[in-house]
């Protein structure tokens, strides 16, 4: 580990800026989806101070919060099986828009805007035919759906769009589930996830990687790009307790799929299960929270190679800072970190909310 | 049939006692800490400190069968298998801590087994008699399945037990070398949560593992909880099945230990409740004006223990009778109220068990 600490300062010797003073007070810092403590779900914004910014009561239980690139709003998205994405206005803090899916369709918990703001893009569940999809939205016509297209597998989950601003790189989870049988997976023993590139015009699969067939039981289904293309992988596995699967991938276009696993022992102690991803600010490292293991892992993105870990209880959302090697992390249990590969410290962002939460699946950060 | 509608009316009667309780309390970091300390040196310690004693002397019974097969010295290996197994049952629920390393845990105990893949990968072994299986290193690498107790079982217990240790000494060398590893394994444990403890007592340092005793206390409060549902889905409804009970789903069926394991995971769970000397659960929740609730977990315990007690042994011999079908789904409906009245009392004491970890997408 020594030589992974070192091979990772000389990494950020050439990018490192410097730090930002603090950031103006009272200006937002993260958005995520979360519980409150009298068990509503809400989104909860909280400024770089760690004051509460502002609450918004959600009908039912969220996923991720998506930044909407030029505008102060955000979609928050309903999570498996739900049926709703709050538009909301961060800076008025009211509703702009809540969207439903169509009859017949559910969101998974997560879309994202394309990266002119015009068009919001989710992943969807034709529930009948249990196939997976990409919707899009327009803005311009108060969301209304203008494309849809086969996600290419099914259960598709996280999407990002590549640097090319046309292809959408998409997570197809490979598991089968259908409302009527709540959160229940039906179909483990075939399940075959991959990573789909889709031609967001035409709908095209311009390629897609598939998960070895002795490894079909690891669901990918959570990715993160960086400004290169490169995208990294959170995997989770639905086979047997006592095995030891690696449990994360990186992909590049083009080329094979890389599964990597962390030394021993910490790649067990990750309970086969990852729940967030997210590249640093300088899209050389990422971070990869294991809520069941209370452990964040960090890795190099050029070689797939484990720097480090990091304690964090029921730690899952992750998100970058304005600093190379520098993570926020929040957790069930309703605290909020900040984590630096380069020192290895990590700090706990003092919050002053006037009551407690626990931070659902994943962090948006306003850097 | 009397007995059960008694049975029936005990436990569903006190599950309803215990949900009319309105009490709301705050407990003090102090009074965490205390509950902490008093679970983890009167309950855990006390039982990983059982299973390192009992796996050593298992090590030297099976040494002395080996050196001596006779069936003296095979009925003493037996005997010496069920006491370690029970100190195991009496451990099973600790599932976090110095156990968690490198699935020492599924090492120790390889189940439920669906595949069968301790009795496949010990056949090759035992028919390959390669000395060199036997070595420590050899079992870094081994196959899980064939670490731990139930490789030993299918080995003491077999049907022709001693004349196939008789006629094939490599067998009880095999069984030997897994004794030394299970002994190493518990040994371990032990020790390393001597030092692990510490997380429990000193919360102020920057690099601890938690960070409030409350924290602390969650891993704890899983480890009386989360373990009721494996036991009732795995040790009950999976053997129960639909219709036709299936006797090899049993724990522990080949040592005739099935309904026994259960007794101690029950027992157990009751010692960490309201058996640990000084502050404990139980009396927690007394202390946070809940006397009703505490009382009732405490009866839905006792509940539990009564009916397990009239079950007949060997079980998997009666499984599939007709009362005896009846009685083990009791228990299981027992378990799951049982598991309501905790999550009542985690409500009441604001401890909040897992969002991300135990829920996540």
């Amino acid at each position: 580990m020594g030589i992974n600490r070192r091979q990772f300062s000389l990494l950020l010797a050439g990018s490192l800026i410097a730090p930002k003073l603090l950031a103006k007070q009272g200006s937002p810092l993260i958005a995520s989806a979360a519980k409150n403590s009298s068990g509503q779900y809400e989104l909860t914004i909280v400024d770089s101070g760690g004051n509460e910014y502002w609450r918004h009561p959600l009908t039912a239980r969220a996923h991720h919060v998506e930044q909407h690139p030029t505008e102060p709003l955000l979609a928050v998205v309903g999570r498996r099986p739900e049926t709703f994405i709050d538009i909301v206005d961060y800076q008025h803090k009211s509703l702009h828009t809540r969207i439903l899916s169509q009859n017949g369709r559910h969101f998974y918990g997560h879309a994202i805007f394309s990266p002119d703001g015009r068009y919001l893009i989710s992943t969807e569940n034709a529930v009948e035919e249990g196939t997976g999809l990409i919707v899009i939205r327009d803005k311009q016509q108060n969301y209304s759906v203008v494309a849809e297209h086969p996600s290419g597998g099914i259960g598709p989950h996280e999407l990002k769009s590549m640097p090319d601003g046309e292809t959408l790189v998409v997570a197809n989870g490979g598991i089968q589930t259908h409302p009527a049988q709540g959160r229940k997976k039906l179909n483990l023993d075939t399940m075959k996830p991959s990573l789909a590139y889709i031609n967001a015009r035409s709908g095209e699969i311009v390629e897609q990687v598939y998960m070895p067939e002795e490894l079909h039981q690891l669901s990918i289904r959570h990715i993160d790009i960086n400004g290169t293309g490169r995208v990294a992988i959170a995997l989770q596995y639905q086979g047997e307790p006592y095995e030891n699967p690696p449990l994360v991938a990186f992909h590049s276009q083009g080329k094979a799929l890389e599964l990597v696993r962390a030394p021993e022992p910490v790649n067990s102690a990750m309970k086969q299960y990852c729940g967030s991803v997210r590249f640093d600010s300088s899209g050389e490292v990422v971070a990869i929270s294991s809520p069941r293991g209370n452990l964040i892992t960090f890795w190099r993105q050029d070689k797939g190679a484990y720097l480090s870990k990091v304690t964090s209880r029921d730690g899952c959302g992750v998100a970058k800072t304005d600093r190379p090697g520098e993570f926020l992390i929040s957790s069930g249990r309703g605290h909020c970190y900040r984590f630096n590969l380069h020192t290895q410290k990590k700090q706990k962002v003092p919050l002053q909310l006037s009551s407690s939460v626990a931070w659902d699946n994943h962090l948006n950060s306003f850097y | 049939m009397s007995l059960l509608t008694n049975s029936k009316t005990l436990i569903i009667g006190l599950a309803s006692a215990a949900i009319s309780i309105q009490a709301h309390g705050t407990v003090s970091q102090e009074q965490w800490r205390d509950l902490n300390m008093s679970i983890v040196n009167g309950h855990i310690l006390p039982a990983y400190q059982a299973l390192s004693e009992s796996s050593t002397a298992l090590e030297e019974n099976t040494l002395s069968l080996c050196k001596d097969p006779q069936t003296a010295t095979l009925d003493a290996a037996k005997t010496q298998f069920r006491a370690t197994l029970s100190a195991w049952q009496g451990a099973q629920h600790i599932t976090f801590g110095p156990i968690e390393l490198l699935m020492r845990s599924y090492s120790i105990q390889f189940w439920p087994d669906k595949k069968n893949l301790t009795s496949k990968q010990l056949n090759k072994i035992l028919q390959a008699e390669d000395p060199g299986s036997l070595s420590e290193k050899a079992f870094q690498t081994a196959s899980i399945a064939v670490k731990g107790l139930p490789a030993m079982e299918r080995i003491l217990f077999a049907e022709n037990a001693l004349e196939l240790i008789q006629t094939n000494p490599f067998r009880c060398q095999f069984l030997h070398a897994v004794s030394d590893y299970v002994k190493l394994q518990s040994r371990n444990t032990y020790n390393e949560w001597n030092a692990f403890k510490d997380e429990f007592a000193h919360l102020e340092s920057e690099e601890g593992l938690y960070e409030t005793a409350q924290e602390a206390s969650i891993d704890l409060m899983k480890a009386q909880i989360e373990p009721l549902e494996v036991i009732r889905d795995l040790k009950i409804l999976r053997p129960l099945a639909k219709s036709t009970a299936k006797p090899r789903r049993l724990e522990s069926w080949r040592s005739n230990h099935s309904l026994q394991n259960m007794q101690l995971n029950i027992q157990s769970l009751h010692h960490m409740y309201s058996g640990v000397a000084g502050a404990n659960l139980k009396a927690l929740l007394e202390e946070q004006g809940a006397i009703d609730l505490a009382q009732g977990i405490e009866e839905q315990f006792v509940g539990l223990e009564k009916i397990l007690n009239d079950i007949p042994t060997p079980l998997h011999q009666h499984i599939k009778d007709v009362s005896v079908r009846e009685k083990l789904l009791l228990v299981s409906e027992g378990i799951e109220l049982l598991g309501k009245s905790f999550a009542q009392a985690m409500k009441l004491l604001d401890v909040q068990l897992g969002f991300n970890s135990r829920d996540g997408d």
